[in-house]
């Protein structure tokens, strides 16, 4: 408030503070009640219910999570590693603690016994101990412990089931053995803390596991030790502390390590970068509400004319008046934010109740107070941002002019305080967005991409109204008429290009990358990918496979690599948990990184900068490094890069970096080493199989099941099936994107809405006028079509444009994808932009058309 | 005044009931009159007494509740609105106190609107001839808010007789303009109602005024309890 820390006589001498006295007379003003102020609260309420809802809902998540991470993990901590299984040292170490359960993870093949069909699948081994938290239940109530130890059965999902058409009693292969289906899995506690993405669960036994003959050292197979460190629930002390102990004893365990506050890291990311990206599309619904904001306001100070000329002629301040429109215009917007926070709470609410049954754990929904609090400051932030410069107008104008009546308010720029403030609204607005964001250079340039689209926006309306005005006149009168309105104070353009425009604009971009990305996981990379990955050949298999191959598909294109998998522990010198890379090179340090050797450059990949190590090479250690992610993660040439393999630390110096074309997706590794670094290691071989262009399904499914009885503990994934897979997931993330986006569009819908209803009486007035002087009803409903259909156009193509724009730099400079054009996208944009156009407009017509002409014709 | 032939406005026993919260209200009750061709007639009296309304029935814009309703030989009552819009069109202009001018549009694309929807080619020259009639030619490119009260009261002006209208009404059109101003527009009116012949229906309040008029009807609550052309009859 302008003069809020100062004070004023009163008529008693005794000293009355300003505040005080402009929040009286503010609260006094509200009186006249909040009537032209709807579109005004509904502008900020749906802002700010958006990003309330992101908030609660990701809150409810993630406090789900950490109150049932114990039961999602399996326990309160549990280690894990990729080829090799805790060595006697380690094993005396982990069952020192209070109690352990030893699991085994792995993709792997089963087949029907008669070999005539298979399916990838997920297989789990565990020992008796597990579960140590929850229970594995079975379909009609069947014992698990007694289904897999004792009966030496399979556990399975019931997809399988239906896949492979068996059924319980029936046996299946795995592996070399046979195995019978005891049993099905109805639900599994720690399921959530495996990438259950390629096929349905089998669960055995450890000892029947191993029977299978798919444990051999180098096989990928991930080894898991569930720990209870306390007897009942683990402080977060004893976490810690664990995690020290564990250091200490075992210093080169190669273990990743996760405990119950955080039972699914990757899960975890993920909602917290959807929470990042959907609360910055509530910002963008928010922004284009402010449009509405900024009009309610100029129509209040308009209508409150009289009023503020009065308080000038009493005495009042610029200052005062100023204070006391801020202040009332304030405490209206905290009720579109206070509507705004109930809405959005609501919302997880009422998708908790709806879609709670498929969360792998029940939550309650709770709202934290930073999310509160960031909801009310974006709500308020926004609504000051857009008030001030209309206030701030009105406080500049003379006294002798607001008494005026039929005259174009006076064009005045605020006082540099009040311009001082916006930008201080604007900074506050950029600095939250861009603090509370993880990805802030994400954030910064949403932010610096928004800011251009609204001073675009403004140009653009700004331009359509200059043109109007300048155009030469239609000899039609009722073209005329609307380009005349287009042009015109007060008129609709401004607000319409500008609200309309950024929630179209969005809608086209996310409509088309969107579709780029569609096209490319259901056109392009089929087209370009393998048939087949296929994983755990082992390396005296490699010659027999091929040939394999060749006899059952002559004419494929068969590509192997050894494949080992291995975590990162130190770049450069530095431990990797030292390091803060930026989130795109963030998975490279998480978790086990396939890695493999070459005496060649591999296909796909160009050498940028060093050189390759010559054939037979025997010296040091060498790794070529992806050029990319080693400029994300701070290494070059010459540092040095040390995984652990199979429980060892191999460190090897970077020789070289490469480009590698990840979009095609054939065999690609970001490390590459020297033969010498990892030749020595028990690892089998990795390799895609491209069937020639002619092969039919039929062959496909002749090759999988040739390459399955033959090489039992081979797995074939589909790349179809996984690209299917992942688009299923996409699908599901698109929908909330779209949904947020839609909200844009509503919010953009919304300040049409308000400008229509803020320009309807004077639309009135002006057919009234018309009719007065001998125009028919379908001149002025011609003269509003032509208008709205001007404005819907111009808005719709350089929304088209814009979105086409910022789709095509999201698809190939960020996804670093083919872009393709949909003119459905661009065509649906105009559809809406008409639609709402002409609907909201239609009604506001039809109001016209009915309205009496006299009152609007008496003398006011 | 030479005396009139056949009434060129010719109400019978008009009534007007409008629907207020608190009930119907009548605003005219029972306004029998029959103005010429060529008159200049000024409608005086307190306010709520129906001038205006009066007015807006004459000009097509109130439908009478009651009564007969004759302009230009048209009977409004049994006429469609934008058949009522195309007569005014042709034969009715109106001046108002508050000017009523289209904001988006020009002061000449004011004037010549009223042709353009009549279908004149020569709007355009029309209304600039209008223009400079009223002394503004200079102020053709203007938007209403860009013109001083007198002017945008001119522009109405010129609007409303550019079609060369049979019926001029005018609703109190000095009553937003100071004095002097309002002199002017007055001047301007009498004189283009003397040079067209187009009959003059004047509300006022101002007694000098209404006497400049040939004859003066005197209104109280929704009736004419004087009308000077009765006196002058008897």
């Amino acid at each position: 408030m302008t003069s809020a820390d100062t004070t004023i006589p009163t008529e008693l001498g005794r000293p009355r503070s300003a505040g005080a006295q402009v929040l009286r007379l503010a609260l006094r003003e509200l009186r006249s009640g909040i009537s032209g102020f709807y579109v005004f609260i509904a502008c900020v309420a749906l802002g700010v219910m958006v990003i309330t809802a992101v908030g609660a809902l990701t809150d409810s998540l993630r406090r789900g999570f950490e109150e049932h991470g114990e039961l999602l993990l399996g326990g309160d901590v549990v280690l894990s590693r990729a080829h090799r299984p805790a060595e006697p040292q380690e094993r005396r170490w982990l069952e020192a603690q209070e109690r352990v359960a030893e699991m085994a993870t792995m993709r792997t093949m089963a087949r029907r016994v008669d070999g005539q069909d298979q399916a990838l699948v997920e297989l789990k081994g565990v020992d008796p101990a597990y579960p140590l938290v929850g229970s594995v239940t079975l379909q009609g109530g069947a014992d698990f412990a007694e289904a897999i130890h004792k009966k030496g059965g399979a556990v399975v999902a019931p997809i399988l089931l239906e896949r492979l058409g068996v059924k319980v009693g029936d046996s299946i292969s795995i592996g070399s053995i046979s195995v019978p289906i005891t049993g099905v899995v109805e639900d599994e506690p720690d399921n959530i803390s495996d990438n259950l993405t390629y096929g349905p669960r089998i669960f055995l036994s450890l000892d029947k596991m191993r029977e299978t003959g798919l444990v051999q050292l180098g096989s990928l197979i991930r080894w898991r030790y569930a720990l209870k460190i306390a007897n009942g629930r683990a402080s977060d002390e004893q976490l810690a502390q664990f995690r020290d102990q564990l250091e200490a004893a075992l210093p080169e365990h190669g273990f990743s390590v996760r405990d119950r506050r955080d039972p699914s890291p990757r899960i975890t990311r993920s909602i917290e970068r959807l929470r990042e990206f959907l609360t910055l599309l509530g910002l963008t619904a928010l922004l284009v509400g402010g449009v509405g904001v900024a009009n309610a306001v100029a129509t209040f100070i308009d209508r409150r004319r009289k009023v503020i000329a009065t308080f000038k002629s009493l005495g009042a301040t610029s200052g005062m008046i100023f204070g006391v429109f801020l202040t009332q215009v304030m405490l209206i917007a905290a009720i579109g934010v206070l509507i705004g926070l109930v809405l959005g709470f609501l919302v997880p609410v009422a998708a908790n109740a709806i879609y709670g049954d498929a969360l792998p754990v029940s939550i309650s929904v709770i709202i934290s107070p930073w999310s509160i609090v960031s909801a009310t400051a974006y709500g308020l932030l926004v609504a000051l941002m857009f008030t001030l410069w209309p206030l701030g107008r009105a406080e500049l104008v003379r006294a002798g002019v607001l008494f005026r009546d039929e005259v174009a308010p006076e064009q005045v720029r605020p006082r540099p305080r009040v311009i001082a403030l916006t930008v201080a609204a604007i900074a506050a607005l950029v600095l939250l967005a861009v603090l509370s964001s993880d990805s802030r250079w994400i954030a910064t340039y949403f932010c610096l991409g928004l800011t251009a689209v609204f001073a675009l926006f403004t140009g653009l309306g700004k331009l359509i109204a200059g043109l109007a005005r300048r155009a030469p006149r239609s000899r039609i009168p009722e073209v005329a008429l609307a380009i005349g309105n287009l042009g015109g104070p007060g008129g609709l353009t401004h607000s319409t290009v500008l609200s309309l425009g950024a929630g179209l604009s969005l809608l086209v971009a996310v409509a088309l990358t969107d579709h780029s990305i569609v096209r490319e996981l259901t056109t392009h990379l089929p087209e370009t990918s393998p048939t087949y990955f296929v994983l755990d050949i082992r390396r005296d298999d490699a010659t027999p496979f091929r040939e394999l191959v060749n006899r059952v598909a002559p004419g494929s294109e068969i590509r192997d690599a050894p494949m080992l998998r291995g975590r990162l522990v130190e770049l450069g010198g530095r431990p990797v948990d030292q390091i803060k890379p930026p989130p795109e090179a963030q998975w490279v340090l998480s978790g086990d990184r396939g890695l493999t050797y070459s005496e060649t450059v591999p296909e796909g990949s160009r050498i940028v900068a060093g050189e390759w190590w010559p054939q037979n090479y025997d010296g040091e250690p060498l790794v070529s490094f992806e050029a990319e992610l080693a400029g994300h993660l701070g290494v070059g040439l010459g540092d040095t890069v040390t995984v652990n393999v199979l429980g060892r630390n191999v460190t090897a110096r970077i020789a070289s970096l490469r480009e590698v074309q990840w979009e095609s997706l054939a065999i690609n590794f970001v490390m590459v080493f020297s033969p010498n670094a990892l030749r020595a290691a028990p690892h089998n071989l990795l390799a895609t199989i491209t069937l020639p262009p002619d092969a039919d399904l039929a062959k496909d499914a002749e090759l999988a099941r040739a390459i399955s009885n033959t090489f039992p503990s081979v797995t074939a994934i589909r790349v179809k099936d996984a690209i299917d897979a992942f688009s299923e997931v996409f699908e599901k993330v698109m929908i909330a994107v779209r949904a947020a986006g839609s909200i844009t569009l509503l919010a953009g819908a919304l300040v049409l809405a308000g400008a229509l209803a803020t320009a309807q009486r004077r639309r009135i007035k002006q057919a009234v006028i018309l009719k007065t002087l001998g125009a028919i009803r379908r001149r002025i409903l011609l003269s509003h079509f032509v208008e709205y259909a001007l404005l819907a156009l111009v808005v719709a193509a350089v929304a088209a444009l814009l979105g086409t724009v910022s789709a095509w730099v999201v698809v190939t400079q960020v996804m670093e994808i083919d872009f393709t054009f949909s003119l459905t996208a661009v065509l649906g944009a105009l559809a809406l932009a008409l639609l709402l156009l002409m609907g909201f407009g239609g009604l506001g017509t039809w109001q016209v058309l009915r309205a009496p002409a006299v009152p609007y014709l008496r003398s006011e | 005044m030479p005396a009139p032939t056949a009434p060129l406005i010719a109400l019978h026993d008009v009534r007007l009931t409008l629907v207020s919260r608190a009930g119907p209200v009548e605003i005219l009750r029972g306004i029998t009159l029959e103005i010429g061709a060529g008159e200049a007639v000024a409608v005086v009296g307190p306010s709520g007494s129906g001038k205006t309304s009066l007015l807006m029935v004459m000009a097509g814009l109130e439908r009478a509740t009651s009564g007969s309703v004759r302009i230009a030989g048209h009977d409004f009552t049994k006429l469609g609105e934008d058949e009522l819009a195309l007569i005014r069109g042709r034969e009715i202009g109106i001046v108002f106190q508050s000017f009523h001018l289209v904001p988006t549009m020009t002061a000449l694309e004011n004037v010549a609107l009223p042709l353009e929807f009549a279908g004149n080619p020569d709007a355009f020259r029309i209304a600039e001839e209008m223009l400079a009639e009223v002394g503004l030619s200079h102020r053709t490119d203007h938007f209403p808010a860009q013109l001083s009260g007198g002017e945008q009261q001119r522009v109405a002006l010129a609007r409303a007789l550019a079609p060369k209208p049979k019926i001029l009404l005018a609703d109190e059109p000095t009553g937003n303009l100071d004095g002097k101003t309002g002199n002017q527009i007055i001047e301007l009116l009498f004189d283009l109602h003397r040079r067209r012949g187009a009959t003059l229906v004047l509300i006022t309040h101002d007694q000098a005024l209404a006497k400049r008029c040939g004859r003066t009807v005197r209104m109280a609550d929704g009736r004419i309890i004087a009308d000077s052309a009765e006196v002058e009859a008897a």
